[in-house]
């Protein structure tokens, strides 16, 4: 998949999607970035609950060095605010991930979840509609029975093309704590999902029970050390998840043990670097995302600092560790001050060989894991020619700042970019700053 | 009123905490003891600003608890080796960690304020309560605010309650009579503020409890609706040994203030759980 090889991608500014304006409005933020199997439809989710999909155009025989452009293809409300009354809470609305479904049929369908009701969407499309009624006219009002006098078949001519999502499933009820991830099984019929301190186990097509395959709630609340941050099914196989943790830990369970998958099957966890002992080594050592590669065989974790790859076969220490923003090791209590250093990152790979995260700034980061080499980017409109390919970026961490670097006090810890994707064929990646979905794609020829 | 002027001082807190947090960063200078209290500070502040919040983050509460623990077990391992003291403040001279210059006086005691502010920093106004209670943080006031807030993030309607069948713990109330009081407890909503520091001033200073009647802290609440058979059992525990006493009062902080707004947030509360009532029974 994608360029292969040791030769260093270069990344150009595709599109950019979303408000110009400075000023964020709340439910505008992005909060997450799917795209789907084909890569042909990318979803993004935001804090007002809502669902836009992209769609890449069919590529342009004649403009061949670039590829399709990703346009508005549905946009609907996925999950609205709600109010419990027993607790009194409000429930928010933002759309904590999307899961997309391998495609069956026509219809597109996937999964959206909220911090507590998770739907499944079914988006179809339609492009044709009966036409010559007997009984009606065109506009639907009923004919004058006495004027009808023969027999006509609707037939379907074609019309604008319409893009109708409709709920098909709703998954309530099931989570008293925020759900933090989905994950669609291999099988394809059942799916997780995870909140900070159970996980439970949904049949696509049952929506009035699941099961609880993970349960870390002690029985005194007092003893609460460690909750759940993240979940994923092994890409290959049906009875295999894994399950991160706050404090650095993952654990990989195999469903046909026992119902209860409380005892893990392997603990995948690094000792301490005494070194960087700190009175928030525990903070920056929580898991905010967990992502295996294509093939199963490896797994990705990304905590505060960095990107850890692991080999399922070796549960002691991963195999290999990518720092992303070492240079904030040392600002880590303003950044515990200002709530920064619990800021979720996610990463993304393009399955195999390269991994991509954000970072502060508007900038994001990626690995090449056979070259070893790095880069920053930054998602900015400054540089929103298409096809201009996008300048590495340098953060200078201390001494004298040369010249188009960064300094580390300059950083704006506000524009942060926690979502990303990667296209599951190609060299498209779509990067979400705060407001904004950024598309780049690697330039050809 | 009460709300404004103290988010008024917060904010110059907040502010103070900037500045010293980048003095943390910065700095190779600061004594590791101020460092520790620095961020124990920070903690404990967060932790108290999750209180007012209808509904806590979980994973931050965790990691901060955990933080505030590993913190506590330092500080005791220290004093283990030093009689003196557990807490020391914030003070300029790094020399006054090492054993309280007041001569073994308890943290605990109110008296032990006008110490701690002689020994202030200069960034902190003496008149804040806030600092102040910061400063006299024991050991046990630590465990009880990490206590207080992660029972309060245990729903009463827990729909999947936790499979392991353990003998009952804090979640079953000990004495019949109390469940009106548990019904209190469990919702974490409608507590005020004062619920974290509240209990770390008064839960310790078991003097000032033992000073007052049980009935002068409940005297104000209207109890009249619960005289009715099948409502709740009444708001108010018989009378119990002193020991005993302690433990309601320790779980119930809202109800351990003797505040009138406390007071008032009770019987609002009460008055809102009876409407729920008559609902629910459909009367």
């Amino acid at each position: 998949a994608g360029a292969g090889g040791g030769n260093d991608i270069q990344w150009c500014f595709s599109q950019v999607k979303g408000a110009v304006d400075d000023d964020v409005a709340e439910a505008d933020i992005i909060s997450t970035v799917e795209f789907n199997h084909s890569g042909e439809l990318l979803a993004t989710g935001d804090k007002g609950g809502r669902v836009v999909i992209f769609q890449q155009e069919q590529e342009n025989k004649t403009q061949s060095h670039s590829r399709g452009e990703y346009n508005v293809y549905s946009t609907f409300q996925s999950h609205e605010p709600e109010f419990d009354y027993l607790k009194s809470l409000e429930i928010e609305e933002k759309i904590n991930k999307i899961r997309w479904l391998p495609q069956k049929n026509a219809a597109q369908f996937l999964l959206s979840t909220n911090d507590k009701t998770i739907k499944l969407w079914k988006i179809s499309e339609r492009d044709k509609r009966p036409e010559g009624y007997n009984l009606k006219e065109e506009d639907g009002r009923y004919r004058d029975p006495t004027t009808v006098t023969t027999l006509r078949v609707p037939v379907f001519r074609p019309m604008d093309l319409m893009v109708e999502a409709s709920p098909r499933r709703i998954f309530a009820n099931a989570h008293t704590y925020h759900i933090n991830s989905i994950s669609i099984n291999s099988d394809y019929e059942t799916y997780l999902s995870a909140d900070d301190l159970r996980i439970n186990l949904w049949h696509l097509e049952i929506t009035d029970r699941s099961f609880n395959i993970v349960d870390i709630k002690p029985a005194n609340m007092e003893e609460l050390t460690e909750v759940i941050t993240a979940a994923e099914f092994h890409p290959n196989s049906c009875s295999t998840f894994v399950y991160s943790s706050s404090k650095g830990t993952i654990r990989l369970c195999d469903m046909r043990a026992s119902a209860l998958c409380d005892r893990h099957s392997k603990l995948f966890e690094e000792p301490e670097d005494p070194s960087n002992r700190s009175f928030f080594s525990e903070i920056i050592s929580s898991i905010s995302d967990v992502k295996f590669s294509h093939s199963g065989r490896y797994m990705m974790t990304r905590d505060y600092l960095s990107v850890k790859i692991w080999d399922l076969n070796m549960e002691n220490r991963p195999v290999e560790t990518y720092q992303v923003h070492e240079y904030l090791r040392s600002k880590l209590c303003s950044l515990y001050e200002n709530d920064c250093i619990f800021d979720k990152f996610e990463c993304c790979w393009n399955g195999l060989d390269i991994v991509m995260t954000g970072s502060y700034n508007n900038f994001f980061r990626m690995f090449d894991r056979n070259s070893k080499r790095d880069v920053t980017l930054e998602a900015s409109r400054e540089n929103n020619k298409p096809r201009t390919v996008l300048k590495p970026r340098k953060v200078c961490a201390s001494g004298k700042r040369k010249k188009d670097e960064i300094s580390v006090d300059s950083l704006d810890f506000n524009k942060k970019i926690l979502h990303t994707a990667w296209h599951p064929k190609e060299n498209i990646i779509a990067v979400a700053t705060t407001n904004n979905l950024y598309i780049f794609q690697d330039k050809m020829n | 009123m009460l709300g404004r002027g103290l988010k008024r001082k917060l904010s110059d807190y907040e502010e103070n905490m900037a500045g010293l947090s980048s003095a943390f960063d910065s700095s190779r200078s600061l004594p590791y003891p101020l460092k520790r209290q620095l961020v124990l500070n920070m903690c404990l502040t967060k932790l108290q600003t999750y209180k007012m919040l209808v509904e806590p983050n979980l994973h931050r509460s965790v990691l901060i608890a955990n933080t505030v623990r590993q913190i506590q077990e330092e500080m005791r391992q220290e004093s283990n080796q030093q009689p003196v003291n557990i807490c020391p403040g914030i003070a300029p001279s790094s020399h006054s960690y090492t054993g309280m210059e007041s001569s073994g006086m308890s943290l605990q005691l109110p008296s032990g304020i006008s110490q701690q502010e002689s020994n202030c920093c200069d960034l902190r106004s003496v008149e804040d309560p806030i600092e102040n209670s910061l400063l006299i943080v024991s050991d046990d006031d630590m465990s009880s605010a990490i206590s207080s807030i992660l029972k309060d993030l245990d729903f009463v309607e827990d729909i999947s309650p936790p499979t392991c069948l353990v003998p009952t713990g804090d979640d079953q109330p000990k004495f019949p009579e109390n469940t009106g009081l548990k019904l209190e407890d469990d919702r974490p909503d409608l507590k005020g503020a004062e619920c974290v520091f509240g209990s770390f001033e008064i839960s310790n200073s078991t003097s000032y409890l033992k000073d007052l009647a049980i009935d002068d802290i409940f005297e104000d609440i209207d109890t009249s609706m619960y005289d009715s058979d099948f409502c709740c059992p009444p708001l108010m525990p018989p009378r119990s040994p002193s020991l005993a006493t302690e433990e309601p009062l320790k779980t119930f902080p809202s109800c351990n203030s003797s505040s009138a707004n406390n007071i008032q947030i009770c019987r609002t509360d009460l008055s809102e759980l009876d409407h729920i009532m008559e609902i629910l029974v459909g009367s």
